[in-house]
């Protein structure tokens, strides 16, 4: 008896997929699709522009899918290709490169109450929006990301430290938030708080 | 990983991704330019395949009846002679199809083997660094 497409593991979709099997593929699609368009939105895509990305990411993890191993999860490996196409596209606008010496002002978000990741990654700065999700939503490094935004890596470090602290900051339960300093600055440490 | 860059809350709160309602839509979309990529890729090799097929049994007809009429002086010259009629009516019938296919100006009936191996080369190098172009890009 052969086995469903909801009972195969992503590793033996990817097999059969490498072969051809276009079902297969889409079921990977239908599986992870979410959790790519949702990176690709995190680090800063119109919605419409997410999914014409995230397509296209697909598109090209189809093309490679001999290349999967099974070392890493399949979505990871497709968030990886997904990010690197977001970042090839924003480069051709040159959008970020601007602001690395001139870092611009975030939208503050004054969301009452605990906000979630999508709200608070709205304080963030372009480029620090991109280098934290690059980091933790798509698992590159600091010198991955450095390479593949052409930035120096003291640069994309601080920009994920700033980006960090001002997550928590937004992410920190109501007492922490109170503890912040009118300069901006944290008092107390207590980190992301996980809903 | 470094310690700076680790933060396990975090971490987990760009892992959390809830199924989006058109998952199944988008799903679909992938698997429709999936079928769209792919009958393009059949229609190109099936015309190129076409093409190379034409060329080769004009190329073998014309090849095998010119033997016919040098080696078969007496016993085979009627089924010959028949033979090299119905080749040059075939290759002129092939030769109609590549003109309507637009390859007029190539006048493949005048070049040598040699040539059309260059050629064919030539073609083939240029779609290998297409291909190469292309997957530098997408990296």
């Amino acid at each position: 008896m052969t086995k469903s497409l909801l009972d195969l593991h992503d590793v033996e979709l990817a097999a059969l997929a490498a072969a051809g099997g276009r079902r297969e593929f889409g079921e990977l699609a239908r599986r992870h699709g979410s959790a790519v368009r949702a990176l690709l939105r995190r680090m800063g895509a119109q919605p419409s522009e997410a999914d014409d990305v995230a397509q296209d990411a697909f598109m090209t993890a189809f093309q490679r899918c001999a290349e999967f191993r099974g070392e890493g999860t399949f979505a990871a490996w497709v968030k990886r290709i997904a990010a690197r196409q977001y970042l090839k596209r924003k480069s051709r606008d040159a959008r970020y490169v601007a602001e690395i010496e001139v870092e611009e002002a975030a939208p503050q978000v004054d969301t009452p109450g605990l906000v979630d990741l999508d709200e608070a990654l709205k304080a963030l700065s372009e480029t620090e929006r991109l280098c934290v999700s690059l980091c933790h939503g798509a698992g590159m490094s600091h010198p991955e990301i450095a390479a593949a935004m052409n930035l120096p890596l003291g640069t994309v470090k601080s920009h994920v430290k700033r980006g960090l602290d001002k997550l928590r900051a937004r992410l920190a339960p109501e007492p922490a938030r109170y503890g912040q300093h009118r300069d901006g600055s944290i008092q107390g440490g207590r980190t992301a708080h996980v809903v | 990983m470094s310690s700076d860059e680790f933060d396990p809350d975090i971490e987990r709160l760009f892992a959390r991704t809830p199924q989006m309602p058109d998952a199944t839509l988008f799903a679909a979309d992938v698997e429709a330019r999936l079928a769209s990529g792919s009958r393009v890729r059949t229609l190109a090799l099936t015309t190129a395949g076409l093409i190379g097929g034409c060329i080769a049994v004009r190329e073998s007809l014309n090849l095998n009846f010119s033997l016919a009429a040098a080696e078969t002086p007496v016993a085979g010259r009627a089924l010959g002679h028949s033979l090299q009629a119905a080749g040059a009516n075939a290759g002129g019938a092939i030769q109609g199809a590549i003109e309507q296919m637009g390859l007029t100006d190539l006048s493949l009936g005048s070049m040598g083997g040699m040539q059309l191996f260059w050629l064919a080369t030539g073609v083939l190098v240029a779609l290998v660094a297409a291909g190469l172009v292309k997957l530098s890009q997408e990296t």
